[in-house]
């Protein structure tokens, strides 16, 4: 594991790039755990103050801590695309490795509910589902119902691996040896397609990430908890660009755009490394 | 004598589909019945789709939809302990699977799964048939590797780390390991280059010795059968048509198909060209009346067209199913 990430760390650029950035965007968050302020108080600082010493990113008009508040809202926003991604990849696992195995029937019906799952349209029910829960609306909950809606490609993805594994000869060993079908699919299946899952995994974040803060942005999520999207939503509630506040927007947005970008860049090289087609054109090179 | 080891009797097995309406029976296994005794390798060779490979599958229980077996009964009997896989349920069929019946499948290289260190194939596969602990199985392991001149060190690898006959020898290290009553080898060597292959038959037949297990060898190379096996039968679409002594067969085959067979061996010395039979094998989702062969056959007379042949004894333990043939008088 560790040289894979050597040899990756120094044959990619792009994977070089994408981590430093990813690294950067984590000791933020991490910063929050030293925070002088607590998130969600108001008026600890002076309002409306440009970049300059001690408040490194300027304050905002509610009184708060820009780059404080950012280590919080980043580290809100991260763990929210890895919950999304780690619940997601679960049911996408289970989904496509027992459709592609079982087949039949069992298959039909899994991949029906599957094709439901990726006709809907996401953001009409996710502001619907916003409606409904209204007050009890939460950053988990937010969470868990995005999960619920983001596994149905990667499931595809694994079922068409999970349909080829089937045929295989140690397959057929397995069965032959007696083993459930439980542990075929957790010990025989389930590390072959593990390097796909990785990589659609980091994908994932991006989307749920991104999908996160468009809900917030529009307000269509708990604001008490902070986000980077949330920070977004009370700069314009407060009409931070009119009032010439830009390093209450500039900052957030930098942010988010670095993670994407260092998400992106580490799943294309993963990607690149892990189909052996490119792998090998690569090692020719 | 002891009691035969497998015995087959009367066995058919098809292939039956039904997709949009339409029914298709393919008789891949039609009628076959042998047995095989303790501490005996019994060839089975044919040209490819004539239902080795379905025949085996089915003795080995691992017959799996559109695969049902029709008829006919298949019955081991490991030192006294009888089991009939046509009846049994799966659970008896898995507490014999592995410690008493090993099987070497077709293209074994592939029985190694390809994400996972060869130890965990072992462990995966095999430790649950043997009930030690896990330290004393791992050292069960390491020596028989070494019986087939493997390394302990090749149960850290992965499978694409090893050349062709390394795995070839793993894979038959993993079917052996649980010293099981009964192998089935499913064209073990035919991937491999006659050197390796070389190594790896005589490999199996020292493990078999000295295991004093069953083996059934299934090849459509009959140099290898000529090397390997103590009788051999010949399947000709989906029918056993001679079985006899492995030289027996050799020295004089009965029946057309197998003389022919036997005749396209180049031998040395022979300037002759070998003369190939006309025709090629019956489809076996509709295949010809009576005798499957008549088609091909030289001797074809008007009886084989109506009747299926029966196997007839023509000489000792030497069985054939051919009107045509006749029986060797007794001198």
């Amino acid at each position: 594991m560790f040289t894979i990430f050597r040899d990756l760390f120094r044959s990619r650029g792009a994977f070089a790039a994408g981590a430093l950035l990813l690294a950067v965007v984590v000791l933020v968050a991490a910063a929050s755990l030293v925070s002088p302020y607590p998130p969600n108080d108001s008026f600890v600082v002076p309002p409306d103050l440009a970049p300059s010493w001690p408040h490194i990113l300027g304050t905002t008009s509610r009184g708060q801590d820009v780059f404080w508040q950012l280590t919080f809202a980043i580290r809100n926003t991260l763990l929210f695309g890895f919950i999304v991604a780690m619940v997601s990849r679960a049911i996408a696992l289970v989904v496509g490795l027992v459709s592609g195995y079982a087949g039949g029937l069992t298959d039909r019906v899994l991949m029906s509910i599957n094709d439901t799952f990726i006709v809907i349209p996401l953001f009409p029910i996710l502001v619907l589902f916003y409606f409904v829960m209204r007050d009890s609306m939460s950053w988990t909950l937010l969470a868990l119902a995005m999960a619920c809606l983001g596994w149905a490609y990667d499931a595809r993805l694994i079922r068409s691996v999970a349909m080829s594994l089937r045929t295989r000869e140690f397959t057929d060993t397995s069965v032959f040896s007696g083993m459930s079908t439980r542990q075929i699919l957790a010990q025989e299946h389930m590390p072959y397609v593990l390097p796909i899952v990785f990589s659609t995994t980091l994908n994932n974040m991006n989307w749920s990430i991104g999908l996160e803060v468009t809900l917030s942005v529009l307000g269509f999520t708990n604001i008490d908890t902070p986000t980077i999207g949330v920070m977004i939503y009370w700069a314009n509630q407060h009409t931070a660009m009119v009032a010439g506040i830009w390093w209450w927007i500039f900052f957030p947005v930098l942010l988010v755009v670095i993670t994407f970008v260092g998400l992106f860049l580490l799943a294309v090289s993963m990607n690149e490394y892990i189909d052996p087609r490119s792998r090998l054109s690569r090692a020719a090179t | 004598m002891s009691n035969p080891v497998l015995t087959v009797s009367d066995l058919r097995a098809f292939y039956q589909t039904s997709a949009f309406g339409i029914q298709r029976e393919v008789r891949a296994v039609d009628g076959v019945s042998f047995h095989v005794a303790a501490n005996e390798i019994y060839g089975l060779a044919g040209e490819s789709s004539c239902g080795k490979t379905t025949l085996i599958r089915t003795i080995a229980g691992a017959a799996r939809p559109p695969l049902k077996v029709v008829g006919g009964a298949i019955t081991f009997d490991f030192k006294g302990r009888r089991v009939s896989v046509t009846d049994a349920d799966p659970k008896m069929l898995a507490a014999i699977r592995w410690k008493h019946l090993s099987c070497v499948m077709q293209g074994s290289m592939n029985v190694l799964n390809p994400v996972r260190r060869i130890r965990h194939s072992f462990i995966d596969f095999a430790s649950r048939h043997v009930g030690e602990p896990m330290p004393v199985f791992l050292e069960m392991v390491r020596v028989h590797l070494r019986r087939l001149d493997l390394e302990a060190r090749v149960l850290d690898v992965f499978p694409h780390q090893l050349s062709g006959g390394m795995r070839q020898r793993v894979a038959i290290a993993l079917a052996t390991v649980c010293r099981p009553d009964f192998i089935i080898a499913d064209e073990p060597t035919t991937a491999l280059d006659v050197i390796v292959q070389n190594s790896v038959l005589a490999m199996i037949r020292e493990v078999q010795r000295e295991l004093g297990s069953s083996l059934i060898f299934v090849t459509h190379d009959l140099a290898v059968h000529a090397n390997l096996s103590d009788r051999l039968g010949i399947m000709y679409a989906g029918r056993l048509v001679e079985e006899g002594p492995t030289a027996d067969i050799f020295r004089k085959p009965r029946h057309p198909y197998t003389i022919n067979l036997i005749s396209s061996l180049p031998r040395i010395g022979s300037d002759n060209r070998n003369k190939g039979l006309e025709g090629a094998p019956p489809n076996l989702a509709n295949p010809p009346s009576g005798c499957r062969f008549h088609p091909r056959c030289p001797l074809a007379m008007d009886i084989c067209r109506r009747e299926n042949p029966p196997m007839t004894e023509h000489g000792p333990g030497h069985r054939v199913a051919c009107f045509a043939a006749v029986p060797e008088k007794v001198q």
